[in-house]
């Protein structure tokens, strides 16, 4: 017989009260801390953004003003205007969305095999697609372009997206195995037991559960592809893509026109990101199979 | 799912193909061509440049040739990476290149270069002497002279009145300059770069030659000496003196942090076109104890070896050193031209500009080439490194930093 301690009358388990101390703390800090984060995300882009539609005498000062006083759309002009945004706008914008196809085509059934292995299977073929990103991508961009000229893919999407793969589907594999294997088996055999095949099974039940886990992925090969840049300048030469166009203004220290032209690199990843954000819920699994 | 997919395809078919027809003005394909010759053309050139060179140089040697040019923008730094790899992939397709002639020896280490010493004898009589050592290499011409270019002095025109003070002509002025702007505002106001890279060499190399000596040894005397007046004035000069380099130089003058600096001409047409600071003056720059010094910079046009058309690259390179095509390239862009018959009338607000750069230029020195380039430019930018910011005795650290190079001269010419 033991005896347990009570806690004294009117006061609560220390859990309890650090439970308390939390939910208050966070509670007090989570607006300060919200709006910290949205100005340091923010704040950039608005900077870039404000350039972009600033008079040069507002700007090359020695206190340039933080709001926009007097706009001027003259360097968006130039800029939209120039035909040379308009190739590299849309090769950067097939290049990414070409890459995050093909790579989720390939990656997503790939990683559901691997998470289905066993379990000392399934760690070494991850540290398997984890050691071909050991090397640099500048070590080995030279070797990769070389063999892509002798194959005739010098200034193609085609080839472009091959290289793009070459990075980013050893981390998709490995990002995806992690959600299918949080998908339990159960689910399947419940698909199966009412009537679905193996095939309809993971079409029907396991990829919408990975949904949000090949959204993720999907999403970081976009921006991947999509700001890439060492590829590029070997395998770009007449169409560029639009960081290496944006360079190429930055090089030549036009301060407006790079400002512009960053803005354009930027509009197109916040879209993809606000697009894709819905799919990116937790909990989505939750009671799916009961026990 | 399935919508989200879709989505994802249609959007990669609209940008895939929806614009598979479309080009960039960098390109002109052979297809387009017409079963002309197509010439291909690398070089790097900001917008304005390009527009003149495809408008008003290239087309009279397209008709005259029956050829078209596919010009396409590669900057100085990316040339040596895509020429080795044309090569490599055994597809060079290049006939042509325009090049910063800082940035030579890697191509022609690299043995990316024709060879064009047989043809020296196309170089133009009027073309001016010191350009076409620029493109010499252990004695075999590889770069054809194209487009000379030198540093000039900015200076705010607003604050140096507000201070009483006029553009410095020697090193003592320099000094007073940028001892008063110190004094008087707090922080130092006049900038040298030195950052530590290939830009701040060329500022060292400047003030060497200025001292009257020879900067490869980096202990002569005039090394000692422009060494010794640079630790003088380091205290007053502006601490962006660290990060200037050719491209934030021009923002430190722009944004008024900076009132007097040495740059490459295109920051007229950044700072004073782009950035309307009309204020914003250039003149030739000051003389050391011994002369007036300026690296001479530009660009040289090169053919890379296995280019396709080899003859009518050749005859580019003579379109583009004609008298014809340099005339109008220094009236539409104001680039100062390679020969001395070339003259014209720039644009009236480019004309005190122009100005300072032709005087500049009368003041140019080529840069020697040689296999240890690498090895000097680290050592006089960590020596300077020690000097300035250490504080470290001139004649010791330049020994000592003479000493290391001396060994890579050394190792380098070695069989």
């Amino acid at each position: 017989m033991s005896a347990t301690p009570q806690a004294p009358a009117g006061s609560r388990a220390p859990a309890t009260r650090d439970s308390d101390w939390l939910a208050t703390a966070s509670r007090i800090l989570f607006w300060p801390v919200m709006v910290l984060t949205l100005l340091l995300v923010t704040i950039p882009t608005y900077i870039l953004v404000k350039v972009s539609i600033s008079r040069p005498a507002e700007l090359l000062t020695q206190h340039p003003t933080f709001w926009i006083w007097q706009p001027t759309f003259k360097h968006w002009e130039g800029v939209l205007g120039s035909p040379e945004l308009w190739a590299p706008l849309w090769k950067s914008l097939a290049v990414a969305t070409l890459t995050t196809v093909v790579a989720v085509a390939i990656a997503a059934p790939a990683a559901y095999v691997i998470a289905r292995m066993p379990k000392s299977l399934r760690y070494t073929t991850i540290l398997g697609l984890l050691v071909t990103r050991m090397f640099p991508d500048v070590l080995i961009a030279l070797p990769v372009a070389v063999t892509f000229i002798k194959m005739g893919l010098l200034d193609t999407v085609p080839g472009l997206v091959l290289a793009h793969l070459i990075a980013n589907l050893p981390f998709l594999a490995w990002i995806l195995v992690g959600t299918f294997e949080m998908i339990p088996q159960a689910l399947e055999e419940a698909a199966t037991v009412d009537g679905c095949s193996r095939f309809e099974a993971l079409m029907r039940v396991v990829f919408p559960a990975a949904l949000p886990g090949i959204m993720v992925g999907a999403m970081f090969v976009w921006l991947n592809s999509w700001n890439e840049f060492t590829y590029a300048m070997y395998l770009s030469t007449a169409t560029k893509t639009l960081p290496l166009q944006t360079y190429f203004y930055q090089a030549k220290g036009s301060w407006f026109d790079s400002a512009a032209y960053a803005t354009v690199l930027t509009i197109p990843v916040v879209i993809i990101t606000f697009a894709l954000q819905r799919y990116l819920v937790s909990g989505s699994l939750s009671g799916a199979v009961k026990g | 799912m399935r919508r989200c997919l879709r989505s994802l395809l249609c959007l990669a078919v609209l940008a895939g193909c929806a614009r598979a027809g479309e080009q960039s003005p960098d390109q002109a394909m052979p297809g387009d061509a017409g079963g002309k010759t197509v010439l291909t053309f690398y070089t790097a050139l900001g917008q304005a440049e390009w527009k003149v060179l495809r408008e008003e140089v290239i087309p009279p040697f397209e008709q005259a040739q029956n050829c078209v040019v596919r010009s396409i923008n590669v900057e100085s730094g990316e040339m040596g990476r895509k020429l080795h790899a044309l090569k490599q992939g055994g597809a060079m397709d290049v006939d042509v290149i325009g090049q910063d002639n800082m940035a030579l020896w890697l191509l022609v280490q690299q043995d990316l270069m024709e060879d064009l010493s047989a043809y020296e004898h196309t170089i133009p009589p009027e073309t001016i002497d010191a350009l076409v050592n620029v493109g010499r290499f252990n004695g075999k011409l590889y770069f054809m002279p194209y487009r000379p270019n030198v540093e000039i002095t900015y200076y705010n025109e607003t604050y140096l009145n507000k201070h009483g003070l006029k553009p410095p002509e020697d090193w003592d002025q320099l000094f007073d300059t940028a001892r008063t702007l110190h004094q008087r505002e707090g922080v130092g106001r006049v900038a040298v770069k030195a950052d530590g890279t290939a830009g701040a060499t060329v500022h060292y190399f400047d003030f060497v030659n200025a001292a009257g000596g020879d900067p490869l040894t980096l202990n002569d005397t005039g090394c000692k000496r422009a060494f010794s007046f640079l630790k003088e004035l380091w205290p007053y000069l502006s601490p962006e003196s660290r990060r200037a380099d050719f491209n934030t130089m021009n923002q430190f003058l722009a944004m008024e942090s900076v009132y007097l600096g040495q740059n490459w001409p295109f920051g007229i047409e950044v700072i004073v076109n782009q950035g309307e600071k009309k204020d914003i003056k250039a003149y030739h720059g000051w003389r050391g104890p011994v002369r007036e010094a300026h690296t001479l910079g530009g660009e040289v046009l090169g053919i890379p070896k296995g280019a396709p058309h080899k003859d009518l690259a050749l005859k580019f390179v003579s379109h583009m050193q004609s008298k014809a095509t340099q005339t109008m390239l220094v009236q539409r862009l104001a680039w100062p031209p390679m020969r001395e018959d070339a003259y014209a009338e720039v644009p009236a607000w480019q004309k005190p500009y122009f100005k300072a750069v032709k005087e500049a230029l009368a003041h140019a020195i080529a840069r020697p080439n040689v296999p240890y380039w690498e090895d000097f430019d680290k050592a006089i930018n960590l020596a300077a490194r020690e000097i300035f910011l250490d504080r470290a005795d001139v004649t010791a650290t330049l020994d000592k930093y003479a000493a290391q190079l001396e060994a890579a001269k050394q190792r380098k010419s070695a069989p």
